[in-house]
């Protein structure tokens, strides 16, 4: 319960903490509840689901307010309050960090996320997933690039507009349940011709979000201009709230028309790794570049939660927590190349490895964790989902391994083009102390969650096989 | 002690070296940092000895399992047999010599200690790489050995002139092998998928058992296993990265682009040979893709005159014939040859070495010539060198190379006649190479020739224990003409590893293997003796780059492949990459969406007029009644 309660509080708080203190305060507030979530982490039965709240009966218009954990959300859990933290600590050593306003919204984001992995009600899910939208947008309006408020605007109305499809899907589903409660939801006997309405409503909402091709438009302007943490938290924690919301409402609730979505959403998500990554091959401005990368991550977990296969899911749950550390990580090095350099423009950098060695040293790291070398959880994701992918469709799968080739070349020619050649600047700081910590903070959990991957997935096995079974029994219910 | 705990220490040695340099050398004298980097090296080479002693059956040593599902498991493992302990020897023992070379060679830079860092832990991941016991573990040294790579090969990417360069020759080598490496990546999926495990022993003994796999799903994993060595080993169609990796330090070409790390492809198919014999189609593209890179390469070196240019296509060349070995089915020759290849190979490259050293940096053998009287154990040693590569008889690439294309003759005359082009090739390149670098008058200018000095004990010491072995290499692996009892050893040794002893090795004839041997030495000495006259007695000097024309200037020029790959490969994915992104992204998805983006913005401002207009009091008010709600609903809840 003080899990999702103590972000609220940190919140509110945070916005009366005069600038000199904020930037202590919301370390200390994220560390906080950085802990509490990892001792709870440990002390964690995966084979039962957790309720903080559990009505049996319903209120206005049959709303629970139900709330549960089980192993997938307490993971999820996990790593929004890592990825909070992290955000905190990189911007330690920034003037953002010193405004209340801007450690207020942080943490009324977390408390947002830790209910939309939390809510084990459809719309108290839809609720949470809206409340996140507008502390990133007034981080983006207010603390991002002054000229790009036309791009906000297309963000914030397209993930919206998204969204509404989703509560749509929702309402319907509910017509046929006495309540929205998750378990209720998922047995309830919807006519077969409306489920594939229904889940065509929750993609379009997650489809936006995450973004998969053609729905992605929004994404390159707004992280290209955001401020730091703004991209990180769309990046690293944001859209996973759409891949959980595929794996844990999406197709469950209407696993039959799964069939239907399948091929179509798995090509789109193939098409999203190809067109990323070869339009990361040429692009110029850094933070695109892993802007771009980031859709062609993206595409293969989407890909392998389509197949919603045990191992495929398994892939995805590490690549997403994969995922969201390197965003941290690449994020963070962009910015402070963006920094040092005074622009954004891969050709106009260079050498800075020379001129900055412990920056150089860490964004090599933070490279080789992003091309999911041996070692790193990237490379137990990316074998299991294009395994995964492979087995559906060997095509597929050799057309998504290009994204090892292809992604090879827009990551090391980023590194290269902004840390290699002869120095272009002289005189600059090198890595500050947090920014450090962050990367090898990012490091050490990549390397050991590829070294033991087999912790996420004994956390998270009963949870999934659970479901794997339930889909199984909802299915010949309709029938 | 046992075998697990000698293979743990060797394989924690160079790690721990590695790191203790990567995280105090900066603080620790230079020697020091050398010392150590070469002695904890040299302490592994003294282990691999102990386990080449005890060595008899494969032993599996399991360590852990990283993932567990129902339908697989990925285990590290580690696989101790005839062939992975000879890979050791090799690495470690040219390893500890290349290392004792940096010593001198790398005095002068500022990143001492960073070599050698990278250098320990190459030679970590090459040994994970060969001990490796499973098709995964052998992927993590695999990948770990190609970062290695990159590090090393842009070693200098700082540098004010050739900085960009070398980082793009670095990033080129990477990229080139990933394409390997999906390869790989394929084949442990459909080996997963048929078996099981990846596990070189399980797989071998579920072969022998006779377990029925569909011919194509053979001929898959074969080529993928061949795609990822094509990359590592520098076959076509992906060979042009060595060339460029020439970039890196000397003693890096010598160590990872000549005696180990290009050879990993060798060893991938060697290890796998129970899957290859198997698939005689995939064989026989292995066979011709080995002759022609042969045969391209042998002809790109003969109009080189980087002095370590021409070293390079004569390693993808002498690949090349490893590959055409591992094609006929003899994987035992294959590894013999990468065994003499290594020593007269990593001597070659390593006197070369010492030449750029004593020539201040100099590359181009047009400004050399006359060296031999400046530096006499580099002459002496490099001398060896060449005559070993060239199939001088009796000394160890005659011998290698002799078993190979006695196998070839035997399956097929007319190819034997192909290869034995690109080994009179190899000749007269590398006397051209010798003679032009070393006899004749200086060709540079005078203040460098008062500058040109031999190198430091710690640079030739390794140039004599390496020629040595380069002339007495051959006695591993005796054609048993005369000593029946000694000959074949290293044959006879490797078959103990998994899959080998299923191989029936067909040996050519008395009169045909004494035929062979005549006709290879004719040629080597009528090379010889015409690169004498043509290159010392008539003093011929190679010509400039301009003034080149017909089959030399395509020589020079690489037969144009680069620029072949330019245009068919990178141009067009890089027009596509700029067109997606201007015309797909920018214009169509983009431009369709905002406008889009505008209805909606429209609507939404009709719709906010009929709230009071704020959109942010209506957020706030939306936020505080959602909290609330909720708060309320959470304390209810308990």
């Amino acid at each position: 319960m003080e899990l999702i309660l103590l972000p609220l509080l940190f919140g509110i708080v945070s916005f009366f903490i005069p600038g000199r203190w904020g930037r202590i305060s919301s370390l200390l507030f994220a560390a906080i509840s950085l802990v509490a979530v990892t001792v709870k982490l440990f002390y964690f039965q995966p084979d039962v689901k957790e309720y903080f709240v559990n009505n049996t009966g319903t209120y206005v218009l049959g709303m629970t307010f139900n709330m549960a954990i089980d192993g997938l959300g307490i993971l999820m859990l996990g790593l929004s309050n890592l990825v909070i933290f992290l955000v905190a600590l990189s911007n330690f050593n920034r003037e953002e960090a010193s405004k209340p306003s801007f450690n207020g919204l942080l943490f009324l984001m977390q408390f947002g996320l830790n209910g939309v992995f939390a809510a084990e009600d459809g719309i108290l899910f839809y609720m949470f997933w809206e409340l996140t939208l507008i502390p990133v947008f007034l981080m983006l309006y207010w603390y991002g690039a002054k000229e790009n408020h036309k791009n906000l605007l297309t963000f914030f109305l397209y993930t919206l507009f998204g969204s509404l499809f989703m509560l749509l899907a929702i309402l319907a589903w509910g017509a046929y349940t006495p309540s929205y409660d998750y378990n209720k939801l998922m047995y309830a006997a919807v006519p077969s011709q409306y489920v594939c309405w229904i889940f065509t409503g929750f993609l379009l909402a997650f489809a936006v979000k995450i973004p998969l091709f053609p729905f992605h438009t929004w994404q390159p302007p707004t992280y290209s201009t955001a401020p730091m943490a703004g991209t990180m938290l769309l990046s690293a924690i944001m859209l996973k709230m759409a891949l959980f919301g595929m794996i844990k409402w999406m197709i469950p609730l209407s696993y039959s028309a799964l069939k239907f979505w399948q091929l179509p959403v798995i090509i789109l998500g193939i098409i999203g790794i190809l067109y990323g990554a070869v339009i990361a091959l040429r692009e110029n401005n850094m933070r695109k570049v892993f802007a771009f990368a980031s859709i062609s991550h993206l595409g293969l977990i989407a890909a392998g939660i389509m197949i919603f296969s045990f191992d495929a899911l398994m892939g995805s749950i590490i690549q997403m927590v994969n995922h969201s550390l390197i965003a941290v990580g690449l994020f963070l090095c962009a910015d402070i190349a963006t920094n040092r350099f005074g622009t954004s423009d891969l050709q106009q950098m260079g050498g800075l490895a020379k001129v900055a060695p412990r920056f150089g040293f860490w964004f090599a790291v933070t490279v080789l964790i992003a091309l999911s070398v041996p070692l790193t959880a990237g490379f137990i994701g990316e074998f299991l989902l294009i395994k995964a992918v492979f087995e559906y469709q060997a095509v597929f799968g050799i057309l998504a391994a290009l994204t090892l080739v292809l992604g090879a070349v827009y990551m090391i020619r980023a590194y290269q083009m902004s840390s290699m050649g002869a120095p272009k600047i002289t005189n600059v700081a090198d890595l500050h102390w947090n920014e450090m910590l962050v990367l090898a903070l990012v490091a050490v959990l990549a390397v050991f969650l590829g070294l033991y991957p087999n912790g996420i997935i004994s956390l998270v096995k009963p949870s999934i096989q659970h479901m794997l079974e339930n889909v199984q029994d909802t299915t010949n219910l309709i029938k | 002690m046992g075998f697990s705990t000698i293979v743990y220490i060797l394989l924690l040695l160079p790690l721990l070296g590695g790191l203790t340099n990567g995280l105090f050398g900066k603080h620790l004298p230079k020697q020091f940092s050398g010392a150590l980097g070469t002695g904890v090296i040299f302490s592994a080479f003294l282990c691999v000895l102990m386990l080449f002693n005890h060595v008899n059956e494969p032993v599996q040593i399991d360590l852990c399992n990283i993932l567990r599902f129902d339908s697989f498991s990925l285990e590290i493992n580690f696989l101790i047999d005839q062939l992975s302990v000879w890979m050791s020897l090799i690495i470690t023992g040219i390893g500890t010599l290349i290392h004792l070379f940096s010593m001198g060679y790398m005095k002068e830079d500022e990143g001492y200690y960073k070599f050698f860092t990278y250098l320990n832990l190459f030679i970590f991941a090459m040994l994970i790489l060969v001990l490796g016991g499973n098709y995964f573990v052998l992927f993590f040294g695999w990948e770990g050995v190609g970062i290695c790579s990159f590090l090393l090969i842009g070693f200098h990417y700082s540098d004010p002139v050739k900085g960009i360069s070398n980082s793009l020759a670095a990033r080129k080598a990477f990229v080139m092998n990933r394409i390997g490496d999906a390869g790989l990546i394929f084949a442990l999926f459909m080996l997963l998928s048929t078996f099981g495990t990846l596990n070189f022993v399980d797989i071998s003994e579920r072969l022998s058992e006779g377990v029925s796999m569909h011919h194509l799903t053979v001929l898959g994993i074969t080529l993928c296993l061949f795609l990822a060595a094509t990359g590592k080993s520098a076959q076509i169609p992906l060979f042009t990265w060595l060339p460029d990796a020439m970039a890196g330090p000397t003693p890096v070409s010598a160590l990872i682009h000549a005696a180990t790390m290009v050879t990993a492809g060798i060893y991938l198919v060697a290890r796998s040979n129970f899957l290859f014999e198997l698939a005689p189609l995939t064989q026989d593209i292995v066979l011709y893709i080995g002759i022609a890179t042969s045969l391209f390469a042998a002809f790109m070196a003969l109009r080189q005159n980087d002095i370590k240019k021409v070293l390079a296509y004569s390693t993808v060349s002498q690949l090349g014939l490893m590959v055409v070995a591992l094609g006929l089915g003899a994987y035992t020759v294959a590894i013999f040859h990468v065994t003499t290849h290594a020593f007269f190979k990593a001597l070659l490259f390593l006197g070369s070495g010492s030449v750029i050293h004593g020539m201040h940096h100099e590359q181009d053998i047009r400004k050399m010539g006359g060296l031999k009287k400046v530096m006499p154990i580099t002459h002496w040693t490099f001398l060896i060198g060449t005559l070993a590569i060239s199939g001088f008889p009796l000394l160890s690439g005659f011998y290698s190379k002799d078993e190979i294309i006695g196998h070839l003759f035997d399956q097929n005359p007319v190819l034997y006649g192909v290869i034995m082009v690109s080994v009179l090739m190899t000749a007269i390149y590398m006397f051209r190479l010798y003679f032009l670098t070393f006899h004749g008058t200086f060709r540079g200018t005078q203040s460098t020739w008062e500058h040109v000095h031999e190198s430091p004990w710690t640079m030739t010491l390794p140039l004599v224990i390496l020629s040595v072995f380069s002339a007495l290499g051959g006695l591993l692996n005796l054609p048993g003409l005369f000593f029946h009892e000694g000959a074949h050893w290293l044959s006879g040794y490797l078959h103990g590893a998994p899959g080998m002893h299923n191989i029936v090795h067909e040996t050519p004839n008395f009169s045909t293997t004494l035929g062979l041997m005549a006709v290879a030495s004719a040629l080597s000495i009528g090379v010889l003796a015409w690169a004498y006259q043509n290159y010392v007695r008539r003093g011929s000097v190679a010509k400039s780059d301009e003034a080149l024309n017909g089959w030399e200037k395509l020589s020079n020029r690489k037969l144009y492949w680069d620029e072949w790959y330019d245009w068919m490969v990178v141009k067009p994915i890089e027009w596509l990459g700029f067109q997606t992104n201007h015309t797909v992204e920018e214009r169509g998805l983009k431009s369709g969406i905002s406008g889009l983006g505008m209805l909606t913005g429209k609507a939404g401002n009709a719709l906010r007029k009929l709230q009071n207009g704020y959109v942010s009091s209506y957020l706030s008010w939306m936020v505080i009644g959602m909290i609330l709600l909720v708060v309320f609903y959470l304390l209810n809840g308990n």
